[in-house]
């Protein structure tokens, strides 16, 4: 990368679990993991499933730790594998997990604006903020309805701007869109474009669908099977602002996903 | 995602505390129990070795075998008819949801009375002997298999029952296969608990109406005054219903191996 | 309600008072009562305030025991939550302790603590503590990980974690173990005044029964009855509006009954 400092370096990453019973040595799930994100970059990750996506993004976030390798973040070291674990990293890095994890106790706006309310930062100015995403995502009206009562998309959606809320610099996501329906995915898609026009932030997003790594990034990574590795990385040059009804029909898209997918096998 | 790493005693040294803690913890409670009746006086809390001295001598004179049998032997038919009883009713009243529903409330209601609350109407029309402790613990027992077989007869699937029906199983193949298989966990539950129960029922039952028993014995030394006796009895009692539930869990876990783990908060 | 049903059930009940005033012919009165000594008696002990009297003292030992015994019982688990040590030593006392048949601790509880309130509450509040510390104890330790994990990574810290997510999700355990030891309470102050007491719908039976008074017994059990009646509606109000945030799952919402 030819960025003058990244946001996020990530150096030799390796993981694996402890072994179960009976097994000699536990599997490699990460093995010398290489890449970097540049501020403001909307970065794409594309890996079979069970290629250890999830893994990397828990490791990035703090939540688990890592057997080898080096993170670094805005030039601060984070020790992924000594060390006790932050998760979020001090609130910078925002997580975005594939279960919307709303608290069901906790109706609609309660639950967009937990974070703020934990950070002690609900002020007016972070409602206004809460309100805009609200309404570009379509959810005004529904602030006291509880996540049971909720559709799924919708939920998604809350768990989307809940992240987006408190303003992290860096999100990680995880297969956000991939248990709902076509349709909605790609309305959701739409949204979370749209959201990020109006305040760029870095963006990791890892996927199993090809057309929606290389429809939403800047740049994508493509990941080997286990043990994960980066085995590719194409620049996408679709401008912006996109018409993901479109992009598909777009030049060099169809190109791209066929070599992004041969890649895969 | 992966669970948050809690500092769970997952690691060695502080195992190893546990097994100690516990230990520690019960020889902390014999030497307090000591101390408290040095300080208390023997008549208000007698100490460990003045208890465990009067349940001696009950064991030498026969008397604590004589009304342990009783209790026992109380406990154990009011368990048979109460249990069978009760275990019996919910595929009766599966045969009729209309019945059921009807009768709910009045069920909720007899479910709620404390069944001691009818000892004394046992007393008065059965007498102070045996027969008024088997229906007490008969009434305890019946009402907790049926909550349990009920529970079980309404969870029964009514998608197998249907697939059954369209396999062409008869009604007593039904029965056999789904119906019982699908209540057998809920009544071994019920049983589990219905046990212990029916022992200290006994007990409780003879508190109020009776001459020998170890409930009899404990509520006649209340009466004497005599705490060493309440206190041994109690500590004889609890034993002995602890010993039951430690036997019930080991046969459980062998006759219903085929579940995955239930998650059933038995209270 | 549809009309089917509240007639069914209006039929149960006639039949039930039938089934009643049959036993009272055949058996006698003296035996059985019956069904209009029943009222008269109900009329005049209620009219002449001994019904309430009673009642108010078993109910004010059953309330007593079940905040006395159900408030440590419910906050303890909570506690222990952060000293995963000490609740691995303490955790096999705990289940002999529930093992332990409170009532056949009455005795000892009056011998202790004399003829008054005390021995009650006492013996309500052994029965109580366990119910809600076992059923609290299962929900803090269903906490959904996934959730805690959400929450430290959006900035919260342990008691935040403790306040907003553990609490909320172990308070559906926490009440069924309330729901259930409601009418226990009721029902062990009854035993508690069976065993010994002046006063008290457990001392109204136990009086009826020495003077061979039937009808006095009958009166005293159907209050009884109608209490914990009221006791089950109460709590499954409660529990509606405290878990108005769960979806109502058509299975779940089935069978529960009191005991």
């Amino acid at each position: 990368m030819n960025a003058a400092s990244p946001t996020l370096e990530v150096r030799s990453l390796a993981k694996r679990f402890p072994p179960r019973n009976g097994q000699a040595e536990a599997p490699w799930i990460l093995a010398d993991l290489d890449f970097s994100v540049a501020t403001d970059e909307f970065l794409t990750m594309v890996g079979p499933s069970g290629a250890g996506k999830t893994t990397l993004l828990n490791i990035i976030a703090q939540v688990d730790a890592a057997s080898g390798g080096e993170i670094t973040f805005r030039g601060e070291a984070m020790n992924p594998v000594s060390g006790t674990l932050k998760p979020g990293w001090g609130c910078q890095i925002g997580y975005v997990t594939q279960d919307d994890n709303l608290l069901p106790w906790r109706t609609l706006i309660d639950n967009v604006t937990f974070p703020l309310r934990v950070q002690g930062r609900l002020d007016d100015a972070a409602m206004e903020r809460v309100t805009t995403l609200m309404r570009t995502v379509n959810l005004v009206g529904f602030e006291r309805y509880y996540p049971h009562e909720l559709s799924g998309g919708m939920r998604k959606r809350a768990s989307l701007i809940r992240t987006l809320a408190y303003d992290p610099p860096i999100i990680l996501m995880d297969e956000p869109f991939g248990a709902v329906d076509a349709q909605t995915r790609t309305a959701l898609q739409q949204d979370l474009l749209r959201l990020w026009n109006l305040g760029r932030k870095t963006i990791i997003f890892v996927t199993h669908d090809i057309g929606e790594a290389i429809a939403l990034g800047d740049r994508c990574l493509v990941l080997s099977r286990s043990p994960a590795k980066v085995v590719a990385e194409h620049r996408i040059t679709i401008k912006r602002p996109r018409d993901l009804s479109n992009v598909y029909k777009l030049e060099g898209f169809g190109d791209l996903y066929e070599l992004v997918r041969k890649e895969l096998l | 995602m992966t669970a948050v790493a809690k500092a769970l005693p997952g690691r060695r040294s502080l195992r190893a505390w546990i097994p100690a803690g516990r230990v520690a913890l019960a020889v902390a409670f014999f030497a307090l129990w000591q101390m408290g009746s040095e300080m208390l006086g023997k008549e208000w809390l007698p100490g460990p070795v003045l208890t465990c001295e009067r349940i001696w001598s009950l064991v030498m004179t026969g008397q604590l075998a004589r009304d342990t049998l009783v209790t026992f032997g109380e406990a154990a038919l009011g368990m048979a008819i109460g249990g069978i009883g009760g275990a019996l009713l919910p595929f009766l009243l599966r045969l009729s949801p209309r019945l059921m529903k009807a009768l709910e409330p009045f069920l909720m209601a007899a479910f709620g009375v404390p069944k001691l609350a009818l000892a004394p109407l046992f007393i008065l029309w059965l007498g102070i002997g045996m027969p008024t402790k088997v229906v007490f613990v008969a009434s305890i027992v019946f009402f907790l298999m049926f909550y349990n077989g009920m529970a079980g007869v309404l969870s029964i699937d009514p998608r197998l029952v249907a697939m059954a029906r369209v396999a062409g199983a008869k009604h007593w193949v039904i029965s056999r296969e789904i119906v019982w298989n699908t209540t057998m966990p809920f009544l071994f539950a019920g049983l589990k608990i219905a046990l212990p129960r029916s022992l200290s029922g006994a007990v409780v039952g003879e508190f109020i109406a009776a001459d020998a028993g170890l409930g009899w014995y404990i509520n006649n030394s209340r009466s004497l005054n005599d705490t060493t006796g309440v206190l041994a009895g109690v500590v004889v009692v609890t034993t002995l219903v602890i010993l039951v539930n430690a036997a019930l869990q080991k046969t459980q876990v062998r006759a219903l191996a085929w579940r995955p783990m239930s998650r059933d908060m038995t209270i | 309600m549809n009309l089917r049903l509240t007639t069914d059930r209006i039929v149960i009940f006639v039949v039930l008072i039938a089934f009643w005033q049959l036993c009272s012919l055949e058996f006698g009165q003296h035996w059985f009562s019956s069904p209009l000594k029943f009222v008269d008696k109900f009329v005049e002990l209620g009219l002449n305030g001994e019904i309430v009297f009673h009642m108010t003292y078993t109910v004010k030992a059953a309330i007593f025991g079940f905040l006395v015994g159900g408030i440590p019982g419910a906050l303890l688990p909570f506690v222990l939550r952060r000293l995963p040590v000490v609740n691995a030593i303490l955790d096999p006392y705990f289940i002999a302790g529930y093992g332990v048949p409170k009532l056949a601790l009455a005795p000892l509880f009056v011998l202790w603590f004399g003829i008054d309130l005390e021995p009650k509450v006492a013996l309500v509040a052994s029965i109580v503590s366990f119910l809600v510390f076992f059923s609290t104890m299962a929900g803090v330790q269903s906490v959904n990980a996934q959730f805690v994990s959400m929450a430290r990574v959006a900035g919260a810290n342990e008691s935040h974690i403790a306040r907003h997510i553990v609490w909320p999700g172990a308070i559906p355990y926490s009440f069924a173990g309330f729901r259930i030891a409601a009418p226990y309470s009721i029902g062990a102050a009854v035993v508690g005044e069976l065993i010994s007491s002046n006063r008290g719908l457990g001392y109204m039976i136990q009086a009826g029964a020495t003077d061979f008074d039937t009808t006095t017994v009958f009166v005293s059990l159907g209050t009884l009855t109608m209490i914990v009646v009221l006791v089950n509606i109460c709590v499954a109000h409660a529990e509606r509006w405290l878990l108005r945030w769960r979806p109502r799952t058509g299975a779940g919402a089935a069978w529960v009954p009191g005991a």
